[in-house]
């Protein structure tokens, strides 16, 4: 919906998704579009904008947001529909879904993620604003998982409703918060949202303006100055990160991930759901061995996960209440009819970060299990 | 599967264990108790140690050179177990023909460690005793069940081994030995079984490997040692606790299998 050197308003629809047109996707700035990727199967890989400061930044538009039909229609249209992930399957819900209960994720998973309450310090009656707006989309519970404190749902109903979990770890996971407090599997599905994205649907509802600033950490050995920091969704982690490496005593580049060390990915954009920048040490290539003929082919390093050797530290890696051994068993030879009878309808990929940490085999059990997720979505 | 490995960052921030490391820690577990077998069995013993250690460690190098795979010197520990349980008075030989056949058949053809259904000690030992006659495995004195107890310490508290299958197999053990020959025989029957349980029985590759599962093996391999127990008294024979091991082990995916249907069932009646 728009071409390579146009320029586009903060707000204005980008592009949208083939199966379901209701779902936008918008600018998060003002600026000209720079380049557009098309991935396999005409697919969209990448979009740029090139920010333009200065530039006339639109009127803020309110929208009637009082019943369940306007909350969902104003969501949809000014593109904050995707801040929405459902389990199972943690995709963006189609428009016209049904959530039993809304998650709202407010825990931070890693002791480097951002402190939830620091964030909203200033802007309670924001997030107020959102909750009652995302409580309007489900007839179920919105339950704002959060740390132990002052309960920051408190006097919003009966509907709404804090549950505390420590943070890290796999008390701080939307999976863990929704296999205790709501179970899904088969026909059974709820949906999950991050709180940054709440209170950015709390700014649309006070003000109409769209707002997609992030707050996120910058964290990792190689940051410089380890700090929060107020930027947009799909930020040029590049720029971003430019001058907060250390250096390195080899000169090496450092490996910029978006997300936490073990859930992230290495990327050159912030990812959508993220609020998390590590910068690691890069990994050196590694060297050919030196040695010759025989020796060399004894010198060997496998390409391929090395064997499941049962230990300890696999079962309380999971906290599903799955037999652990049998369910990664399952996940790894892909037998999908076997993994969703033991539940991974309940997981999406950063649930399984720490088995696959634990693990003596080094397979990525994250995307043995989105090419599980992905067979069963289709059936379902 | 191909593809499938962890990225080189998070490959780098495993702190857990790698098949090397496990390897490593059974070798230190073992080192003990071969020290001991070796000073309690004279330099014949040494020699039976170097055979059954070069037998393994040839046929792994064969299979990784033919397979491309790497090294995983796992076989190394199959041959220090194997040498614990071989009397020195064996000719090397038949050490060379039964280490063979342990490693071969219980591990190797499976694909290595980790992917076989039974220990490759356990396998060794059993064939030794049926193929050759005459030939009994090593009894087990007080020394060495003093040396197993450091390793098996170390292998619990790294979660190698599941303290579940001792504890329901040592249970097992000494029910039986209470109603059979009363409370002072206890001692005896653990010091002979002790070796065995820790190194043969709680392998955490042939055990069952869901948490009631490990229980109801480790009850099983104790019932199976008391049945094949073939000595008059309260001591165990080496060879009942390398067949219990073995038959256990056959019917650990059973176990399993029962499991994880209970673990679906309950998980079925849970959320309804």
């Amino acid at each position: 919906m728009c071409d390579q050197g146009s320029h586009v308003m903060r707000g204005q629809t980008l592009f949208h998704d083939r199966l379901h047109p209701e779902i936008v996707f918008v600018s998060p700035v003002s600026g000209v579009v720079e380049s557009i990727t098309l991935g396999p199967r005409r697919s969209l890989s990448a979009l740029v904008i090139r920010l333009e400061v200065g530039q006339h930044e639109p009127d803020p538009i309110t929208m009637p947001m009082s019943s369940a039909t306007e909350v969902r229609a104003a969501l949809l249209a000014k593109g904050f529909w995707p801040a929405f992930l459902t389990r199972p399957f943690g995709r963006i819900p189609a428009p016209d879904a049904e959530a039993e209960a809304i998650f709202v994720t407010m825990t931070p998973d890693n002791p480097h993620a951002p402190d939830p309450r620091v964030v909203l310090a200033d802007e309670q009656d924001v997030f107020t604003a959102g909750l009652k707006a995302v409580a309007l989309l489900t007839s179920g519970k919105v339950h704002v998982c959060q740390t132990p404190a002052t309960d920051i749902a408190a006097g919003l109903g009966d509907r709404i409703r804090g549950a505390f979990f420590a943070s890290g770890g796999a008390s701080g996971l939307t999976g863990t918060h929704i296999h205790r407090l709501h179970p899904v599997g088969p026909g059974r599905s709820v949906w999950s949202i991050g709180y940054q994205d709440v209170l950015s649907i709390g700014k649309m509802v006070m003000t109409g303006a769209h707002d997609f600033s992030r707050v996120v950490a910058l964290t990792g050995p190689r940051a410089r100055e380890p700090r929060l920091v107020r930027t947009i969704t799909g930020a040029s982690l590049t720029e971003l990160t430019g001058g907060e490496a250390l250096p390195d005593p080899r000169g090496l580049p450092p490996c910029v991930l978006s997300g936490s060390a073990t859930s992230g990915r290495r990327a050159a954009w912030l990812g959508r759901y993220h609020q998390q920048i590590t910068l690691l040490d890069d990994v050196p290539s590694r060297r050919e061995p030196s040695a010759k003929g025989l020796v060399k082919r004894l010198c060997l390093v496998s390409s391929r996960p090395a064997p499941v050797i049962p230990t300890a530290a696999l079962e309380s890696a999971l906290d599903f209440g799955v037999p652990v051994i049998p369910f990664l068993r399952a996940l790894s030879v892909g037998d999908a009819e076997t993994a969703s009878r033991l539940g991974c309808l309940e997981m999406v990929e950063e649930d399984l970060a720490a088995v696959s940490l634990a693990c003596t085999s080094g397979a990525d059990y994250g995307r043995m299990l989105r090419h599980v997720l992905d067979e069963l979505a289709e059936d379902a | 599967m191909t593809g499938w490995l962890l990225d080189p960052h998070l490959m780098r921030q495993r702190s857990g264990w790698s098949p090397a490391r496990v390897t490593l820690a059974q070798l230190i577990a073992l080192a003990a108790p071969v020290g001991v077998s070796v000073a309690e069995r004279g330099a014949a013993q040494i020699g039976v140690l170097t055979t059954a250690l070069v037998t393994c460690l040839i046929w792994e190098m064969a299979f990784a050179l033919i397979r491309e795979r790497a090294l995983s010197w796992h076989t190394a520990t199959v041959a220090l177990i194997f040498t614990v349980l071989a009397p020195e008075t064996l000719p090397l030989w038949q050490v060379a023909m039964a280490a063979s056949f342990g490693v071969v058949f219980g591990e190797l053809v499976f694909g290595g460690r980790g992917y076989g259904i039974v220990s490759g000690a356990a396998a060794a030992a059993g064939f030794l005793v049926f193929s050759f006659t005459g030939a009994g495995l090593a009894t087990v004195s007080g020394a060495m069940a003093l040396a197993t107890l450091p390793g098996a310490l170390l292998l619990l508290l790294g979660g190698l081994i599941s303290w579940r299958v001792l504890v329901s197999a040592v249970a097992v053990l000494i029910a039986f030995g209470l109603a059979r020959d009363g409370a002072d025989s206890l001692l005896l029957v653990l010091t002979t079984a002790v070796f065995g349980l820790v190194f043969l029985v709680a392998d955490p590759v042939a055990a069952a490997s869901t948490q009631p599962g490990r229980l109801v093996y480790g009850g099983l391999a104790g019932l199976l040692i008391v049945l094949f127990d073939t000595i008059e008294g309260p001591a165990i024979a080496p060879a009942a606790i390398v067949f219990a091991c073995l038959l256990a082990s056959l019917f650990a995916p059973l176990i399993d299998y029962l499991d994880v249907k209970l673990a679906v069932r309950r998980r079925e009646a849970r959320h309804g």
